[in-house]
Protein backbone atom coordinates (compact mmCIF):
# COMPACT_ATOMS: atom_id res chain seq x y z
CA UNK A 1 0.00 0.00 0.00
CA UNK A 2 1.07 3.50 -0.78
CA UNK A 3 2.74 5.23 2.19
CA UNK A 4 0.99 8.50 1.46
CA UNK A 5 -2.52 7.07 1.68
CA UNK A 6 -4.54 6.81 4.88
CA UNK A 7 -7.47 4.91 3.38
CA UNK A 8 -7.84 2.92 0.22
CA UNK A 9 -11.04 1.32 -1.03
CA UNK A 10 -10.81 -0.90 -4.05
CA UNK A 11 -13.91 -2.26 -5.76
CA UNK A 12 -15.91 -2.28 -2.54
CA UNK A 13 -19.52 -3.40 -2.92
CA UNK A 14 -22.35 -4.01 -0.52
CA UNK A 15 -25.77 -5.14 -1.67
CA UNK A 16 -28.81 -4.79 0.50
CA UNK A 17 -32.46 -5.36 -0.35
CA UNK A 18 -33.12 -1.65 -0.79
CA UNK A 19 -29.71 -0.17 -1.62
CA UNK A 20 -26.58 -1.07 -3.52
CA UNK A 21 -23.34 0.55 -2.47
CA UNK A 22 -20.42 0.59 -4.86
CA UNK A 23 -18.34 -0.47 -6.57
CA UNK A 24 -16.36 2.12 -4.62
CA UNK A 25 -12.83 3.19 -5.39
CA UNK A 26 -11.41 5.80 -3.06
CA UNK A 27 -7.89 6.88 -2.10
CA UNK A 28 -7.74 9.21 0.85
CA UNK A 29 -4.34 10.94 1.23
CA UNK A 30 -2.52 11.07 4.54
CA UNK A 31 -2.00 14.48 6.17
CA UNK A 32 -5.05 16.13 4.62
CA UNK A 33 -8.70 16.78 5.34
CA UNK A 34 -11.02 15.11 2.87
CA UNK A 35 -14.75 15.81 2.90
CA UNK A 36 -17.36 13.54 1.35
CA UNK A 37 -20.40 15.44 0.14
CA UNK A 38 -23.55 14.15 -1.48
CA UNK A 39 -27.33 14.07 -1.18
CA UNK A 40 -29.08 12.20 1.62
CA UNK A 41 -28.89 8.44 1.23
CA UNK A 42 -25.92 8.51 -1.15
CA UNK A 43 -24.04 5.98 0.97
CA UNK A 44 -21.71 8.19 3.02
CA UNK A 45 -22.48 6.71 6.42
CA UNK A 46 -22.61 3.17 5.02
CA UNK A 47 -19.11 3.69 3.64
CA UNK A 48 -17.91 4.75 7.10
CA UNK A 49 -19.45 1.63 8.64
CA UNK A 50 -17.62 -0.56 6.13
CA UNK A 51 -14.32 1.18 6.79
CA UNK A 52 -14.69 0.58 10.51
CA UNK A 53 -15.69 -3.06 10.02
CA UNK A 54 -19.09 -2.41 11.60
CA UNK A 55 -20.60 -3.89 8.44
CA UNK A 56 -19.05 -6.34 6.01
CA UNK A 57 -18.52 -5.61 2.35
CA UNK A 58 -19.59 -8.29 -0.15
CA UNK A 59 -16.70 -7.53 -2.46
CA UNK A 60 -13.49 -5.52 -2.67
CA UNK A 61 -10.69 -4.59 -0.32
CA UNK A 62 -10.46 -1.90 2.33
CA UNK A 63 -7.18 -0.71 3.80
CA UNK A 64 -6.85 1.70 6.70
CA UNK A 65 -3.44 3.08 7.71
CA UNK A 66 -1.81 0.30 5.75
CA UNK A 67 -3.81 -2.54 7.38
CA UNK A 68 -6.36 -4.64 5.55
CA UNK A 69 -9.67 -4.67 7.44
CA UNK A 70 -11.45 -7.35 5.40
CA UNK A 71 -10.57 -10.02 7.95
CA UNK A 72 -11.72 -7.89 10.84
CA UNK A 73 -10.07 -5.03 12.61
CA UNK A 74 -7.60 -5.65 15.42
CA UNK A 75 -7.54 -3.62 18.61
CA UNK A 76 -4.17 -2.08 17.80
CA UNK A 77 -5.55 -0.55 14.60
CA UNK A 78 -8.68 0.71 16.38
CA UNK A 79 -6.49 2.59 18.84
CA UNK A 80 -5.09 4.67 16.00
CA UNK A 81 -8.53 5.78 14.83
CA UNK A 82 -11.12 8.20 16.22
CA UNK A 83 -14.73 7.97 15.08
CA UNK A 84 -17.67 10.27 15.57
CA UNK A 85 -20.99 8.59 14.73
CA UNK A 86 -23.70 10.44 12.89
CA UNK A 87 -26.16 9.53 15.64
CA UNK A 88 -25.70 8.92 19.33
CA UNK A 89 -26.74 5.49 20.56
CA UNK A 90 -29.91 5.46 22.66
CA UNK A 91 -28.69 2.50 24.74
CA UNK A 92 -26.14 4.85 26.29
CA UNK A 93 -28.81 7.30 27.46
CA UNK A 94 -28.52 6.24 31.09
CA UNK A 95 -24.75 6.38 31.14
CA UNK A 96 -22.97 9.28 32.78
CA UNK A 97 -20.53 11.09 30.48
CA UNK A 98 -17.55 10.56 32.77
CA UNK A 99 -18.29 6.80 32.85
CA UNK A 100 -18.12 6.59 29.08
CA UNK A 101 -14.85 8.53 29.19
CA UNK A 102 -13.48 5.97 31.69
CA UNK A 103 -14.38 3.23 29.26
CA UNK A 104 -12.44 4.99 26.50
CA UNK A 105 -9.52 5.51 28.85
CA UNK A 106 -9.42 1.76 29.48
CA UNK A 107 -9.23 0.87 25.79
CA UNK A 108 -7.08 3.64 24.34
CA UNK A 109 -3.45 3.55 25.56
CA UNK A 110 -2.83 7.05 24.32
CA UNK A 111 -5.85 8.47 26.13
CA UNK A 112 -4.78 11.87 27.36
CA UNK A 113 -6.78 12.95 30.40
CA UNK A 114 -5.48 16.52 30.21
CA UNK A 115 -6.36 16.78 26.56
CA UNK A 116 -9.83 15.42 27.34
CA UNK A 117 -10.33 17.96 30.17
CA UNK A 118 -9.10 20.77 27.96
CA UNK A 119 -11.49 19.81 25.18
CA UNK A 120 -14.43 19.68 27.60
CA UNK A 121 -13.40 23.09 28.88
CA UNK A 122 -13.13 24.82 25.51
CA UNK A 123 -16.30 23.17 24.23
CA UNK A 124 -18.10 23.99 27.51
CA UNK A 125 -19.27 20.45 28.24
CA UNK A 126 -20.17 18.99 31.66
CA UNK A 127 -19.41 15.27 31.77
CA UNK A 128 -21.17 14.53 35.07
CA UNK A 129 -24.55 14.48 33.30
CA UNK A 130 -26.25 11.40 31.93
CA UNK A 131 -25.84 11.26 28.16
CA UNK A 132 -29.64 11.12 27.70
CA UNK A 133 -30.00 14.27 29.79
CA UNK A 134 -27.56 16.30 27.72
CA UNK A 135 -28.93 18.62 25.04
CA UNK A 136 -28.35 17.42 21.50
CA UNK A 137 -25.54 19.91 20.96
CA UNK A 138 -23.82 19.15 24.26
CA UNK A 139 -23.92 15.42 23.62
CA UNK A 140 -22.44 16.01 20.19
CA UNK A 141 -19.62 18.09 21.66
CA UNK A 142 -19.00 15.44 24.31
CA UNK A 143 -18.74 12.67 21.70
CA UNK A 144 -16.47 14.92 19.65
CA UNK A 145 -14.11 15.41 22.61
CA UNK A 146 -14.07 11.63 23.19
CA UNK A 147 -13.15 10.92 19.55
CA UNK A 148 -10.19 13.31 19.80
CA UNK A 149 -8.86 12.69 23.29
CA UNK A 150 -6.53 9.83 22.34
CA UNK A 151 -4.91 11.88 19.55
CA UNK A 152 -5.79 9.43 16.74
CA UNK A 153 -3.82 9.36 13.50
CA UNK A 154 -7.03 9.05 11.55
CA UNK A 155 -10.24 10.81 12.44
CA UNK A 156 -13.55 9.81 10.86
CA UNK A 157 -16.25 12.40 11.43
CA UNK A 158 -19.79 11.74 10.29
CA UNK A 159 -21.52 15.10 10.09
CA UNK A 160 -19.62 16.50 13.05
CA UNK A 161 -21.49 19.77 13.32
CA UNK A 162 -25.07 18.55 13.35
CA UNK A 163 -26.88 20.15 16.28
CA UNK A 164 -24.12 22.63 17.14
CA UNK A 165 -24.80 26.33 17.60
CA UNK A 166 -22.69 28.75 15.50
CA UNK A 167 -20.25 29.49 18.33
CA UNK A 168 -19.69 25.82 19.16
CA UNK A 169 -19.31 25.18 15.43
CA UNK A 170 -16.56 27.77 15.18
CA UNK A 171 -14.78 26.29 18.18
CA UNK A 172 -14.97 22.84 16.61
CA UNK A 173 -13.41 24.12 13.37
CA UNK A 174 -10.56 25.69 15.35
CA UNK A 175 -9.99 22.51 17.35
CA UNK A 176 -9.77 20.50 14.12
CA UNK A 177 -7.32 22.94 12.54
CA UNK A 178 -5.08 22.73 15.58
CA UNK A 179 -5.36 18.96 15.59
CA UNK A 180 -4.15 18.88 11.96
CA UNK A 181 -1.30 21.34 12.45
CA UNK A 182 1.28 18.59 13.02
CA UNK A 183 0.84 17.62 9.39
CA UNK A 184 0.83 13.82 9.76
CA UNK A 185 -2.80 13.34 10.76
CA UNK A 186 -5.76 12.66 8.51
CA UNK A 187 -9.43 13.56 8.66
CA UNK A 188 -12.17 12.02 6.58
CA UNK A 189 -15.49 13.69 7.18
CA UNK A 190 -18.97 14.01 5.74
CA UNK A 191 -20.87 17.24 5.74
CA UNK A 192 -23.93 18.98 4.36
CA UNK A 193 -22.69 22.38 5.37
CA UNK A 194 -21.03 24.27 2.54
CA UNK A 195 -19.17 26.70 4.77
CA UNK A 196 -17.75 23.82 6.79
CA UNK A 197 -16.39 22.09 3.70
CA UNK A 198 -14.94 25.38 2.46
CA UNK A 199 -13.18 26.08 5.72
CA UNK A 200 -11.89 22.61 6.45
CA UNK A 201 -11.45 20.47 3.39
CA UNK A 202 -8.36 20.09 1.22
CA UNK A 203 -10.00 17.46 -0.97
CA UNK A 204 -13.66 16.95 -1.80
CA UNK A 205 -15.25 13.63 -2.77
CA UNK A 206 -18.68 13.74 -4.42
CA UNK A 207 -20.95 10.73 -3.86
CA UNK A 208 -24.40 9.94 -5.26
CA UNK A 209 -26.49 6.80 -5.29
CA UNK A 210 -23.83 4.65 -3.73
CA UNK A 211 -21.12 5.71 -6.14
CA UNK A 212 -18.17 8.12 -6.16
CA UNK A 213 -18.68 10.78 -8.82
CA UNK A 214 -15.23 12.24 -8.44
CA UNK A 215 -12.54 13.53 -6.11
CA UNK A 216 -11.09 17.01 -6.47
CA UNK A 217 -8.59 19.30 -4.81
CA UNK A 218 -10.76 22.01 -3.31
CA UNK A 219 -9.16 25.16 -4.74
CA UNK A 220 -8.79 23.59 -8.15
CA UNK A 221 -12.46 22.62 -8.09
CA UNK A 222 -13.65 26.10 -7.16
CA UNK A 223 -11.36 27.78 -9.68
CA UNK A 224 -12.55 25.63 -12.58
CA UNK A 225 -16.32 26.06 -12.15
CA UNK A 226 -17.53 29.45 -13.28
CA UNK A 227 -20.62 30.96 -14.83
CA UNK A 228 -19.61 33.34 -17.60
CA UNK A 229 -21.73 35.94 -19.32
CA UNK A 230 -20.31 35.91 -22.83
CA UNK A 231 -21.21 38.41 -25.49
CA UNK A 232 -20.30 38.71 -29.16
CA UNK A 233 -21.88 40.03 -32.35
CA UNK A 234 -22.24 36.65 -34.04
CA UNK A 235 -22.62 34.53 -30.94
CA UNK A 236 -25.41 31.94 -31.19
CA UNK A 237 -26.61 29.30 -28.75
CA UNK A 238 -25.02 26.64 -30.91
CA UNK A 239 -21.67 28.40 -30.91
CA UNK A 240 -21.94 29.09 -27.17
CA UNK A 241 -22.33 25.36 -26.58
CA UNK A 242 -18.81 24.88 -27.97
CA UNK A 243 -17.25 26.70 -25.04
CA UNK A 244 -14.72 24.37 -23.35
CA UNK A 245 -16.19 22.57 -20.35
CA UNK A 246 -19.68 23.80 -21.16
CA UNK A 247 -22.33 22.51 -18.72
CA UNK A 248 -25.33 24.60 -19.62
CA UNK A 249 -26.17 27.56 -21.84
CA UNK A 250 -28.90 30.11 -21.25
CA UNK A 251 -29.83 33.03 -23.41
CA UNK A 252 -29.32 36.27 -21.48
CA UNK A 253 -30.70 38.84 -23.89
CA UNK A 254 -29.46 40.05 -27.32
CA UNK A 255 -26.18 38.32 -28.17
CA UNK A 256 -25.25 37.55 -24.57
CA UNK A 257 -25.28 34.02 -23.19
CA UNK A 258 -24.93 32.76 -19.65
CA UNK A 259 -22.66 29.73 -19.87
CA UNK A 260 -21.57 27.46 -17.04
CA UNK A 261 -18.19 25.80 -17.46
CA UNK A 262 -16.01 23.40 -15.51
CA UNK A 263 -12.88 24.49 -17.38
CA UNK A 264 -12.82 28.21 -16.61
CA UNK A 265 -9.24 28.90 -17.75
CA UNK A 266 -9.70 27.15 -21.10
CA UNK A 267 -13.07 28.82 -21.57
CA UNK A 268 -11.55 32.27 -21.10
CA UNK A 269 -8.84 31.51 -23.63
CA UNK A 270 -11.45 30.25 -26.07
CA UNK A 271 -13.45 33.50 -25.72
CA UNK A 272 -10.32 35.57 -26.32
CA UNK A 273 -9.37 33.50 -29.39
CA UNK A 274 -12.90 33.67 -30.84
CA UNK A 275 -13.13 37.39 -30.14
CA UNK A 276 -16.01 37.15 -27.65
CA UNK A 277 -16.27 39.36 -24.61
CA UNK A 278 -16.71 38.10 -21.08
CA UNK A 279 -19.11 40.61 -19.59
CA UNK A 280 -19.06 39.13 -16.12
CA UNK A 281 -18.02 36.01 -14.27
CA UNK A 282 -19.25 34.32 -11.16
CA UNK A 283 -17.73 31.44 -9.21
CA UNK A 284 -20.08 28.53 -8.47
CA UNK A 285 -20.94 27.51 -4.93
CA UNK A 286 -20.43 23.94 -3.75
CA UNK A 287 -24.14 23.08 -3.98
CA UNK A 288 -24.31 24.40 -7.54
CA UNK A 289 -21.28 22.34 -8.52
CA UNK A 290 -22.87 19.31 -6.89
CA UNK A 291 -26.14 19.65 -8.78
CA UNK A 292 -24.27 20.18 -12.06
CA UNK A 293 -22.25 17.01 -11.43
CA UNK A 294 -25.41 15.09 -10.54
CA UNK A 295 -27.07 16.24 -13.72
CA UNK A 296 -24.07 15.22 -15.82
CA UNK A 297 -24.09 11.84 -14.12
CA UNK A 298 -27.80 11.35 -14.88
CA UNK A 299 -27.29 12.25 -18.55
CA UNK A 300 -24.33 9.93 -18.72
CA UNK A 301 -26.15 6.94 -17.19
CA UNK A 302 -29.16 7.52 -19.45
CA UNK A 303 -26.92 7.35 -22.49
CA UNK A 304 -25.41 4.03 -21.42
CA UNK B 1 -0.19 35.79 13.59
CA UNK B 2 -2.49 36.86 10.80
CA UNK B 3 -1.08 38.04 7.51
CA UNK B 4 -2.96 40.83 5.72
CA UNK B 5 -3.76 38.69 2.70
CA UNK B 6 -7.11 39.04 0.99
CA UNK B 7 -8.38 36.83 -1.75
CA UNK B 8 -11.05 37.39 -4.35
CA UNK B 9 -13.02 34.23 -5.06
CA UNK B 10 -14.69 35.77 -8.08
CA UNK B 11 -11.42 36.55 -9.82
CA UNK B 12 -10.21 34.49 -12.75
CA UNK B 13 -6.72 34.68 -11.31
CA UNK B 14 -5.76 31.38 -9.64
CA UNK B 15 -5.88 31.39 -5.86
CA UNK B 16 -2.24 30.39 -5.36
CA UNK B 17 -1.21 33.28 -7.57
CA UNK B 18 -3.28 35.80 -5.63
CA UNK B 19 -1.71 34.67 -2.36
CA UNK B 20 1.79 34.48 -3.83
CA UNK B 21 1.71 38.02 -5.22
CA UNK B 22 0.54 39.47 -1.91
CA UNK B 23 2.94 37.50 0.25
CA UNK B 24 5.85 38.40 -2.03
CA UNK B 25 4.89 42.05 -1.77
CA UNK B 26 4.80 41.84 2.04
CA UNK B 27 8.30 40.38 2.05
CA UNK B 28 10.04 42.61 -0.49
CA UNK B 29 8.46 45.75 0.94
CA UNK B 30 10.04 44.82 4.26
CA UNK B 31 6.67 44.61 6.05
CA UNK B 32 7.65 41.11 7.05
CA UNK B 33 11.12 41.37 8.52
CA UNK B 34 13.95 38.96 7.88
CA UNK B 35 13.90 35.94 10.17
CA UNK B 36 10.22 36.27 10.97
CA UNK B 37 8.32 33.02 11.46
CA UNK B 38 5.38 32.70 9.09
CA UNK B 39 2.11 30.99 10.07
CA UNK B 40 2.07 27.23 9.58
CA UNK B 41 0.66 25.95 6.31
CA UNK B 42 -2.57 24.83 7.96
CA UNK B 43 -2.94 28.12 9.79
CA UNK B 44 -2.58 30.27 6.67
CA UNK B 45 -4.90 27.96 4.74
CA UNK B 46 -7.49 28.47 7.46
CA UNK B 47 -7.27 32.26 7.45
CA UNK B 48 -7.57 32.64 3.70
CA UNK B 49 -9.99 29.67 3.42
CA UNK B 50 -8.01 27.72 0.88
CA UNK B 51 -6.57 24.22 0.94
CA UNK B 52 -3.16 23.40 2.38
CA UNK B 53 -2.16 22.24 -1.09
CA UNK B 54 -2.39 25.82 -2.33
CA UNK B 55 -0.41 27.25 0.58
CA UNK B 56 2.27 24.57 0.17
CA UNK B 57 2.62 25.59 -3.44
CA UNK B 58 3.00 29.27 -2.50
CA UNK B 59 5.61 28.53 0.19
CA UNK B 60 7.52 26.26 -2.20
CA UNK B 61 7.52 28.85 -4.99
CA UNK B 62 8.71 31.64 -2.70
CA UNK B 63 11.34 29.38 -1.20
CA UNK B 64 12.63 28.63 -4.70
CA UNK B 65 12.81 32.39 -5.31
CA UNK B 66 14.91 32.71 -2.16
CA UNK B 67 12.37 34.79 -0.25
CA UNK B 68 11.50 32.11 2.29
CA UNK B 69 13.41 29.38 3.99
CA UNK B 70 12.07 26.31 5.71
CA UNK B 71 13.72 24.74 8.70
CA UNK B 72 12.69 21.13 9.18
CA UNK B 73 10.36 20.78 12.09
CA UNK B 74 10.33 24.43 13.12
CA UNK B 75 8.57 26.19 10.29
CA UNK B 76 8.94 28.68 7.48
CA UNK B 77 10.87 31.93 7.90
CA UNK B 78 11.39 35.08 5.88
CA UNK B 79 14.83 34.81 4.29
CA UNK B 80 17.44 37.50 3.95
CA UNK B 81 16.57 39.55 0.90
CA UNK B 82 19.45 41.51 -0.66
CA UNK B 83 18.89 45.11 -1.75
CA UNK B 84 19.37 44.31 -5.42
CA UNK B 85 16.99 41.41 -5.25
CA UNK B 86 14.52 43.48 -3.30
CA UNK B 87 14.52 46.09 -6.06
CA UNK B 88 13.97 43.46 -8.72
CA UNK B 89 11.05 41.93 -6.86
CA UNK B 90 9.70 45.30 -5.87
CA UNK B 91 9.38 46.39 -9.48
CA UNK B 92 8.22 42.98 -10.71
CA UNK B 93 5.05 43.35 -8.66
CA UNK B 94 4.42 46.81 -10.14
CA UNK B 95 5.04 45.63 -13.70
CA UNK B 96 2.59 42.81 -13.22
CA UNK B 97 -0.09 45.08 -11.74
CA UNK B 98 0.27 47.50 -14.64
CA UNK B 99 -0.01 44.72 -17.17
CA UNK B 100 -3.21 43.58 -15.54
CA UNK B 101 -4.55 47.11 -15.72
CA UNK B 102 -3.80 47.18 -19.45
CA UNK B 103 -5.60 43.85 -19.94
CA UNK B 104 -8.59 45.23 -18.04
CA UNK B 105 -8.57 48.32 -20.26
CA UNK B 106 -8.46 46.25 -23.44
CA UNK B 107 -11.38 44.19 -22.17
CA UNK B 108 -13.58 47.31 -22.27
CA UNK B 109 -12.04 48.43 -25.58
CA UNK B 110 -10.25 51.40 -24.11
CA UNK B 111 -7.97 53.19 -26.62
CA UNK B 112 -4.29 53.85 -26.01
CA UNK B 113 -4.94 57.56 -25.58
CA UNK B 114 -7.70 56.97 -23.07
CA UNK B 115 -5.45 54.63 -21.10
CA UNK B 116 -2.59 57.13 -21.08
CA UNK B 117 -4.94 59.82 -19.81
CA UNK B 118 -6.15 57.53 -17.03
CA UNK B 119 -2.56 56.72 -16.11
CA UNK B 120 -1.62 60.41 -15.97
CA UNK B 121 -4.64 61.11 -13.82
CA UNK B 122 -3.72 58.30 -11.41
CA UNK B 123 -0.13 59.61 -11.27
CA UNK B 124 -1.13 63.15 -10.39
CA UNK B 125 -3.65 61.89 -7.85
CA UNK B 126 -1.08 59.84 -5.93
CA UNK B 127 2.21 61.67 -6.55
CA UNK B 128 1.43 65.39 -6.47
Amino acid sequence: MNETLAIQLDGVEQSRSNFKLGPLHMSIPKGYITAIVGPNGCGKSSTFRLMLDLDKADKGTIELLGCNVNQGMDTELKKRIGYLHDQSSSHENNMIGAAKAEFHRFWYDDWDINRYRELLHILEVEDHLMLGKMSKGMRRKFEFALALAHGPELLLLDEPSSGLDPLAWKTMIEVLHRYMDRGDRTILMTSHIIEEVKRLADYIVFMAQGRVLGMYEKDELFSSWFTLFVSGAELTAKKAAELPGQCGVEHAGATTFRITTNKAAEAEEWCAAEGYQIVSRQALELDEIMSALLQQDRLHSRRN
Amino acid sequence: MRLPIQINEQSAEPLYHQIEVQLRALIVSGQLAEGMLLPSIRELAQTVKCSVITVKRVYNDLEAEGLLRTRQGTGTYVAQVGDQERDRHRLAAVVEALEQAVVAAKRVQCTEEELKAIFQEALSKHYD
